[in-house]
């Protein structure tokens, strides 16, 4: 491949966007005119096009629904109908809300910190990684101890020393796909703190030089994509001339990295195996860099403020604050910028949630995640298991049901959504997450435990691997609730 | 480099699918072709490395100290993974004549003692006559990916998808068309990559 010429199958995506806003579906004809335009066969580029849930096919998609996620539905909301989509809104500090996106709101903004300073009036932090070069500032990354804010956790400069080692042109590709219900964070940064998310993103480009920057946003957050159109447009002259908006056509497993390289690549947005990793082979090979929006919006913080600083909060293994998206029961819905390892119940008050007597559970890490009741609220947020039935900080979404909710109600629209949200690659997860929903509305047949098995060790993503959590961790603290 | 592979040491090339079977031990990889690079879609090469359960096909040997193809756990998890892969096929074709590997799921199924009857629901009804020279039965299929590779990567011709997603993933010539109407050449390599009997040859072209 020549670098700086990309195959035309990086334009397969975009040019389904394109033609799905123009005519409100794609078509087998709508998109053999674009696959002959782009000299890709038909096959392959329909195989892209059917596997996108935002993307209708032949007839436009019902207008939308307002939001039945489970925030929502918490707060009034009707019950998901079977067999749908991703129905959450992304917008659970509004519950119950309207179909429509609208601009992440000021008032959403809970506890601050770093991240949610007032927006920036200077670039100090990027004066500061050009003066620093190349090896100070990755010095200064790894002191700060900075991890991928995705949910990984993976830390952010043994990842950049990983594509840099390889002396080949690198891709930075930013994640903002954003796609688990009940998190909307990305959304907030991009909307009110974009310039803070575009020093980081400068900070990035300066470090790693990379060949080309795409910044990947969900389809459906119109409101975010504008704000960051607009950062970018005004602030050209400090980011690479390369940095690229691709705005995606929706699915949960978009959050995995290499199903996202593919649908850039205008390939079927499922999982690649691993080895290679991205950062040895990624982007049409290149090595590449995939960084979540707050963990750019950290290396801004970092760069301001110091190392030092960054480590004063947090956990020595995992320092800095990370943005929860708090929703459901709570006085004070939004996002709420607190330290890792501050523990579930502070994270809870801090939102304004109910007594631990009048709380029934939080569901923490989304449908990825697992149920915890309040006797386990002292656990801290940290990378990793909270429980090892399910509840993880992932991208730090946590829904609190107090004593009036369903929660057999809210586990099974859980397991629900993974069933439906699996990319259909490996055998697993597709035929084992649905019946695995089917044998945990049943009353935990005895099918169960060999499925959740099959799930957890069998599956090539970590969608399969962790669709689960929700089921063990409902059966294993509420059993009385599932006979 | 050496791994020990059910106790015994045994050259770390390749993958560890490669040195598995190198071992002389029979692991089921329905998904894996000779010809190409592992897709990992079937999950039945499952083994437990290093403690770990992993695709066989798509680790590196090197780096893997210890392999065990044969702990309960794992011969549990790889007989449950292919339960679910019997599922998706209709019962009852076991005689049924198809491409070079077709007996491979079969094979399968019945040396890791899998129920097959267990989770059955087929993958679909419909049949493809269309070609002159194969057939397409849904009901045998089990998505595998093997002849969408085939064709898009062995082959360069690109006639065939797996469109849409999750339960709803079929093999898809074109945008939705009969084989014959897609740029399908009927070169053979996708009845030949089957490890089912979903695509195989017809005896003449009035044979459906």
């Amino acid at each position: 491949m020549v670098v700086g010429a990309p195959p035309n199958r990086r334009r397969l995506l975009p040019r389904l966007f394109e033609a799905h806003e123009r005519d409100g579906f794609l078509t087998a004809e709508s998109v053999a005119v674009i696959a002959a335009d782009l000299q890709l066969p038909l096959a392959e580029a329909w195989e892209a096009a059917t596997a996108y849930p935002d993307f209708a096919i032949d007839a436009p998609q019902e207008p939308g629904a307002d939001c039945s996620g489970l925030s929502c539905v918490l707060n009034g909301a009707p019950e998901v109908p079977p067999g749908r989509h991703s129905a959450c809104r992304f917008r659970c500090y509004d519950a119950p809300a309207p179909a429509a996106d609208a601009p992440f709101p000021e008032t959403a903004l809970g506890v601050r910190g770093p991240l949610l300073a007032p927006d920036l009036a200077d670039w100090r932090g990027l004066e500061a990684a050009r003066a620093a070069g190349r090896e100070a500032a990755l010095a200064q990354i790894e002191a700060a101890g900075l991890r991928g804010r995705g949910g990984a956790y993976f830390p952010v400069a043994t990842k950049w020393r990983g594509a840099l080692a390889e002396q080949r042109p690198i891709a930075l590709v930013v994640n903002a796909e954003e796609g688990e219900p009940g998190i909307f964070k990305d959304r907030a940064l991009l909307g009110l703190r974009s310039q803070r998310f575009l020093e980081g993103l400068a900070i990035a480009a300066e470090v790693l030089e990379p060949e080309t920057v795409i910044v990947f946003v969900n389809g459906a957050a119109g409101a975010a994509r504008a704000s960051l159109q607009t950062a970018i447009r005004e602030h050209a002259d400090l980011l690479p001339d390369s940095v690229q908006v691709v705005l995606g056509g929706g699915g949960y497993v978009l959050g995995e990295e290499t199903t996202l390289l593919n649908a850039l690549e205008g390939r079927k947005p499922v999982p690649r195996l691993r080895p290679p990793y991205p950062a040895e082979s990624g982007l049409f090979g290149m090595p590449t860099v995939v960084n979540n929006v707050e963990t750019l919006a950290a290396l801004s913080a970092i760069f301001r403020e110091g190392a030092e600083a960054f480590r004063a909060l947090g956990h020595a293994d995992a320092p800095g604050t990370k943005l929860f998206s708090i929703s459901g029961h709570v006085a004070r819905p939004g996002v709420h910028e607190l330290a890792l390892g501050t523990t579930v119940a502070d994270a809870i008050a801090a939102a304004g949630g109910p007594s631990p007597d009048r709380t029934l559970a939080a569901l923490v890490g989304g449908p990825s995640g697992g149920f915890l009741p309040p006797a386990q609220f002292d656990a801290p947020l940290l990378p990793g298991r909270l429980h090892d039935t399910g509840a993880v900080t992932g991208s730090g979404g946590i829904i609190v049901l107090d004593q009036s909710a369903d929660l057999r109600g809210a586990a099974l629209a859980m397991s629900a959504y993974n069933a439906l949200e699996s990319c259909g690659k490996c055998t697993p997860c597709r035929e084992g997450s649905p019946r695995a929903h089917a044998a945990f509305e049943g009353g935990a047949s005895a099918d169960l435990p060999d499925l959740i098995e099959a799930l957890e060790a069998g599956s090539l993503c970590g969608l399969g691997a962790m669709a689960p959590g929700p089921i063990r961790s409902a059966l294993h603290f509420w059993p009385e609730r599932f006979r | 480099m050496s791994v020990a592979i059910d106790g015994r040491a045994t050259s770390a090339e390749g993958s560890l699918l490669d040195a598995v079977l190198a071992a002389g031990i029979d692991l089921p990889h329905l998904c894996k072709d000779d010809n190409l690079p592992a897709i990992g879609a079937c999950r039945t090469c499952l083994v437990e490395a290093d403690g770990r359960i992993v695709a066989a096909c798509s680790l590196p040997a090197e780096g893997v100290s210890s392999v065990d193809t044969q702990s309960e756990r794992v011969r549990r998890i790889r007989r449950s993974v292919l339960e679910l892969t019997a599922g998706m096929q209709e019962a009852g074709s076991e005689g049924t004549a198809g491409g070079p590997l077709a007996a491979a799921a079969h094979l399968a199924y019945a040396r890791e003692g899998a129920d097959v009857a267990r989770f059955a629901t087929a993958t679909g009804s419909q049949i493809d006559v269309s070609s002159p020279f194969f057939a397409f039965h849904e009901d045998q299929c089990i998505l595998c990916g093997r002849c969408v590779v085939a064709c898009q990567a062995l082959q360069h011709i690109g006639a065939i998808g797996l469109a849409r997603e999750g339960g709803a993933t079929r093999v898809t010539p074109g945008a939705g068309v009969p084989f014959n109407d897609s740029t399908c050449t009927a070169c053979g390599s996708c009845v030949a990559a089957c490890p089912t009997t979903a695509l195989r040859p017809k005896e003449g072209p009035t044979d459906g």
